[in-house]
């Protein structure tokens, strides 16, 4: 965190380590961004369902180093909490086949540090060849310091595995949840596990004591260059993102803008996400609103299933 | 890397020092036999240690202070390598920070949580000096909720609901609440210092941890990482952190620590990890109760796991490493 260091140290972090800036991230997302939706379940055709959609969105990796970032968050024998492997493999094999040159799958949960159990308990070693040897666990990887230039939360730095540090480009890949503390759990929030537990703990409890909004918007701006794909085959509602059931929608949203998925993921939801305060700083409202994002596939209106929602967040229905 | 099967019996363990609890099923054996099957050995952990003296989490990391204290852990659990041990103890002293705290690795400039598990290692081995100022550390660290500001903000604001806010356990990073993991390590670092050098202020730090521990007691007896109940839902115990408030409980006697006795052993039974089954092991043996373990085989992927199931057998041997 950035309270303590000294100016010799802060000159350190920036000429050794990635300074990242909102103004990269804007520059970058300048054109009006574009979202699919697909309908999709977990079968065979979600690997040509998936390398489709990252031509459709013309993702060039040819000769770059891509970190796939699902969500493992808990032992579940279902397909509820965790990212589904066979999505994860799918994400892996579509950009292999356009010619990354490094495909890790790399995830850091907030609460439980037995990574590889968990994973295993998911079906990620079963589905995916070689899965330990593609795996990086985020929360025990070596670590650099980078500053947070015009952060939103009272964070001025943070330590990041050297991993997510050094990819091309970071894929986001969440379930579509509710969250008990934000109101949904989409591509930004999944984040989260880019922050290492082997330095902030199990849970990553400095995010919450600077603003679990403001950090969400701190990670997106963090790591500009990313690509979302939410699962949605099968989503969480209620008290998620851990206790709440399970909600079929049986769709992929994809795209390169985060919160241009994580408003349409909303959407899906009957979530207003101009009520969703992350979204809201990392976007600003006119950026969230639907006529601004071009979506593609199925209309909203076509796959849009309520999510129920706890108490505290009745307010943000659509 | 290996498998810690977790098959065993439920029963006192041959190192029982309590004979005076009754929580156990009668009849049973007295030795557990949950033997792992296959385990990274004491040999490929010490192999795993890098040229700086320190071991890395993962083969061809970084040295970091977490697996370099459980990698010099388990060499005193069973017979080690002098020449291991003497580098990864001046490793260790070399991480040790001015504030007297470890920082999780040295790249990282702020003393961590991990000063509790470094403290648990012999004061006469890591030096009196290091020791005492890690002790030192450790008593001035608290959970940032039980704070006055944080209080008077909570008690403005209407917002009472939750856990007592006035036990004070430890935090995994300074500046942030305390949680079960954290503050379990404390009280047994803590208590390992009293052993030698009784003071006052360390007991009475150690009853308030216990406290702490003793109030996140969730509904099914366990604990979980952080509340027992989170916007009026219970939350699951967790087998990691159950056995380590086990753990940080010994010599603990409380209806509460019997009933937590109890889900522990229904956890080891259907545990799907091998460092969460260790830790209940350790736990439990705490307390004079060997686990059964699930029938099925747990991989031990990890050095840590390696580790945590070098000291779980230990201990169902009768050597608990923690509690020396």
């Amino acid at each position: 965190m950035g309270n303590g260091i000294t100016r010799r140290e802060a000159l350190a972090v920036a000429a050794g380590c990635i300074t990242l800036t909102r103004c990269s991230m804007l520059g970058a997302r300048s054109a009006v961004p574009r979202v699919s939706i697909v309908r999709a379940g977990y079968t065979q055709s979600i690997y040509d369902t998936v390398r489709r959609l990252l031509v459709e969105h013309r993702v060039d990796v040819r000769g770059k180093r891509v970190v796939v970032k699902p969500n493992l968050v808990e032992f579940d024998p279902g397909t509820t909490i965790n990212t589904h492997p066979m999505l994860v493999h799918a994400a892996v094999e579509g950009f292999r086949a356009l010619g990354a040159a490094d495909v890790r799958i790399a995830e850091g949960p907030g609460h439980r540090r037995v990574t590889l159990d968990l994973a295993d308990a998911a079906g990620y070693f079963e589905t995916i060849p070689q899965f330990e040897d593609l795996f990086t666990d985020l929360n025990l990887d070596d670590v650099s310091q980078v500053l947070l230039r015009d952060p939103f939360s009272r964070l001025t730095s943070l330590y990041f595995p050297n991993t997510a540090l050094g990819a091309d480009l970071i894929v986001s890949l969440p379930k579509m949840k509710t969250h008990h503390w934000v109101g949904a759990t989409l591509s930004m929030k999944n984040f989260f596990g880019l922050v290492p537990g082997g330095i902030y703990g199990w849970p990553k409890n400095v995010l919450h004591w600077a603003g679990i909004d403001e950090c969400i918007a701190d990670l997106h701006a963090a790591f500009p260059r990313h690509f979302a794909i939410v699962d949605g085959v099968v989503g969480m509602e209620g008290n998620g993102p851990i206790q709440g059931n399970p909600k079929p929608v049986g769709v992929l949203v994809v795209g390169g803008d985060m919160t241009a998925v994580d408003a349409t993921c909303c959407r899906i939801m009957r979530i207003n996400p101009s009520m969703i305060r992350y979204l809201r700083l990392a976007a600003g409202p006119s950026r969230l609103e639907e006529q601004n994002i071009r979506q593609i596939g199925e209309a909203i209106k076509n796959v849009q299933t309520p999510f129920d929602l706890i108490e505290p967040f009745q307010n943000i229905r659509l | 890397m290996g498998t810690n099967a977790g098959i065993g019996a439920v029963g006192r363990t041959s190192g029982d020092r309590r004979d005076s609890y009754v929580g156990t099923s009668p009849g049973m054996p007295n030795r557990a036999e949950s033997v792992p099957a296959k385990l990274m050995d004491l040999a490929s952990i010490i192999r795993l240690q890098n040229h700086d003296g320190g071991w890395p989490y993962r083969n061809g990391g970084s040295s970091w202070t977490e697996p370099t204290v459980f990698a010099l852990l388990a060499q005193s659990a069973q017979p080690g390598d002098r020449q291991s041990v003497e580098r990864g103890l001046a490793w260790l002293r070399a991480a040790q920070r001015q504030d007297g705290g470890w920082p999780p690795c040295p790249s990282v400039a702020q003393s961590t949580w991990v000063t509790a598990m470094a403290a648990l290692l012999p004061a006469d081995q890591l030096g009196r000096a290091c020791h005492t100022n890690a002790i030192n550390w450790l008593m001035e660290q608290t959970g940032k909720e039980t704070s006055l500001a944080y209080r008077l903000r909570n008690e403005l604001i209407g917002d009472g609901a939750g856990a007592d806010e006035t036990h004070r356990g430890w935090p995994f990073f300074p500046g942030a609440a305390a949680w079960v993991t954290p503050t379990a390590f404390g009280v047994l670092a803590l208590e390992k210092a009293r052993r030698h050098q009784a003071a006052i202020a360390v007991e009475q730090r150690i009853l308030v941890g216990r406290e702490f521990l003793l109030d996140r007691i969730c509904k099914d007896g366990g604990w979980n990482y952080g509340r027992s109940n989170v916007l009026g839902v219970d939350a699951p115990s967790y087998p990691e952190t159950t056995g380590q408030a086990l753990l940080a409980l010994n010599q603990v006697r409380s209806a509460k620590v019997d009933r937590a006795l109890t889900a522990a052993q229904d956890e080891a039974r259907a545990c799907q990890s091998s460092e969460g089954l260790s830790w209940l092991q350790l736990g439990l043996q705490a307390h004079g109760v060997a686990a059964a373990g699930p029938a099925r085989k747990l991989e031990c992927r990890r050095l840590v796991d390696s580790a945590v199931s070098i000291l779980a057998q230990a201990a169902l041997g009768g050597r608990n490493i923690f509690l020396e």
